[in-house]
């Protein structure tokens, strides 16, 4: 599993770009909604660079679209990579 | 058709078929206190009340009086709708809600201001309703008051919705959120004693959408009921501008909704390195202060004459505005979007969706990916050709007209 979470905080640094990272330490308690404020464009190319190292079981669509509001807005980097870890089993 | 025959028409004493005048009605416009959300929904109705007086009808306004009252025509009759504990309250909720971002921004705007809105306003609604006596009632898409006081008082009512962003399912990815928010609405209704539970967001009655069917797809899967009439027209503001400037190269009008603060100064600089050494000229709609060193290719003005402006510009880049995005794909431009906020994210994938346009973030925007996307507006033909049929679904819509006409025939 911590294999799982350096990847995607690879991937998510990747996409953002780490020059906007100075004062952000991305972790599993790191939320997608509060200090990262990801942008839709930017869910959407997390989601398909997932999908491209993970294959189709890290269909993030599929795991948000079964969160409610104050899941979603609570949902963190651990929590992705929790559910990579799950979906491996 | 211009109305509809409020008797059965006599064969022998008229055998012509001549338009029938519709008798004198009334109609009474709700509006929420949503801050620059309620600019669009005023526009639109503005012009829609303008057209029904011109027609001999009789319009009033309910809503928020201080926020109100400067956005319609002088001398209107308003009905304040909003209890005074509220109102002390509404400056710091607008704050606190322009503050957050994304589902945190909606969740807010629901659980906060809309629907502690709903139950402020319903009392006023209703005392505007029994004073004004309309015949049908035609409220905000956000109002959620005003189909309640509608509905209690067996009146017919229409839903006006100022952008495109909730004909396409915003939601989708967020089942449970969109959800969360008809059950919402299904709790408003039933504190008011309704039972038969609506979408108070989509009339059963007349839902007039102002914008262009062209940026939502296909609109004929729509009940009859949809009138999808087009973007409300803008007023033009005449404003000065050094138009000798522009020098025959393809020129782009750059401009954002958004307030001063560090990130709209961030992409304004961005935007100047992107068009830095581009055969192009940019128009930027900004505070010259904040951006002291543009490229020789770059004019900086505090306000430009929009509506000229985008008679002479090739594309445009913008937050999503939906006023901007239609007045825009009312020439044909194609359009770089990089949204902020509320419904500027659902607009901006629907520009895309449309062919008509690129979308791209706004905050981490970078210069090269501005510049790949404003090249391949400019350049790529398809781009052009969708904006051009938006352009078309735009111009063949039926206006403010019809959105009067489908008035006359509810009430």
């Amino acid at each position: 599993m911590n294999d799982d979470l350096a990847e995607v905080v690879r991937i998510l640094t990747d996409v953002l770009g780490e020059d906007f990272l100075p004062d952000v330490e991305i972790g599993p308690e790191t939320t997608f909604t509060g200090a990262l404020a990801l942008e839709s464009i930017e869910f959407a190319a997390f989601a398909a660079r997932l999908r491209a190292r993970y294959g189709d079981r890290a269909d993030l669509p599929a795991f948000v679209a079964g969160l409610d509001l104050d899941e979603l807005l609570g949902l963190t980097v651990g929590d992705v990579a929790d559910h990579l870890a799950g979906a491996a089993r | 058709m211009n109305a509809r025959r409020v008797r059965v028409p006599s064969l022998l004493e008229d055998p012509g078929i001549r338009r029938v005048r519709t008798p004198e009605r009334r109609f009474l416009f709700a509006v929420p206190p949503l801050g620059d959300g309620t600019a669009g929904s005023v526009t639109a109705n503005n012009a829609v009340a303008a057209e029904l007086v011109r027609r001999g009808h009789k319009v009033a306004w309910t809503g928020h009086r201080a926020s109100l009252e400067p956005r319609i025509r002088p001398g209107s009759r308003l009905y304040s709708a909003v209890e005074e504990d509220f109102e002390r309250r509404l400056h710091g909720l607008h704050g606190d809600w322009l503050d957050l971002r994304g589902l945190a921004a909606l969740r807010f705007l629901w659980e906060d201001l809309l629907v502690p809105l709903g139950h402020a306003m319903l009392p006023g609604v209703e005392k505007a309703i029994d004073r004004f006596r309309p015949d049908a009632v035609i409220a905000d898409q956000l109002a959620l008051a005003a189909p309640v006081a509608a509905r209690r008082r067996e009146l017919p009512w229409a839903t006006s919705a100022a952008t495109s962003a909730e004909f396409t399912r915003p939601l989708a990815a967020f089942p449970r959120a969109e959800e969360w928010i008809r059950e919402l609405i299904a709790d408003f209704q039933l504190d008011h004693g309704i039972e038969d539970l609506l979408d108070l967001r989509f009339s059963d009655h007349l839902v007039l959408v102002f914008t262009a069917a062209g940026l939502i797809g296909d609109t004929s899967f729509f009940p009859g009921h949809f009138a999808f009439v087009g973007p409300a027209p803008e007023r033009p503001a005449p404003r000065a501008f050094p138009w000798d400037d522009l020098d025959g190269r393809p020129a782009v009008l750059v401009t954002l909704g958004a307030p001063d603060g560090p990130v709209r100064d961030r992409f304004f600089r961005v935007a100047a390195e992107a068009v830095r050494g581009v055969d192009v000229q940019a128009v930027f709609e900004t505070d010259p202060g904040a951006l002291p060193d543009p490229p020789p290719n770059v004019l900086v003005r505090e306000q430009v004459p929009r509506h000229k402006l985008l008679e002479r510009v090739s594309a445009v880049v913008c937050d999503g505005a939906h006023d901007t995005v239609c007045a825009s794909l009312a020439q044909g431009l194609p359009l770089v979007v990089a949204p902020v906020r509320d419904d500027q994210p659902v607009i901006a994938g629907q520009v895309e969706s449309a062919g008509a346009g690129v979308r791209v973030r706004h905050a981490r925007a970078r210069a090269d990916e501005l510049r790949t996307a404003l090249t391949a507006v400019l350049k790529e033909d398809p781009y052009r050709a969708a904006a051009e049929r938006v352009r078309t679904s735009i111009a063949s819509a039926g206006g403010v007209a019809e959105a009067a006409d489908r008035l006359e025939k509810l009430a």
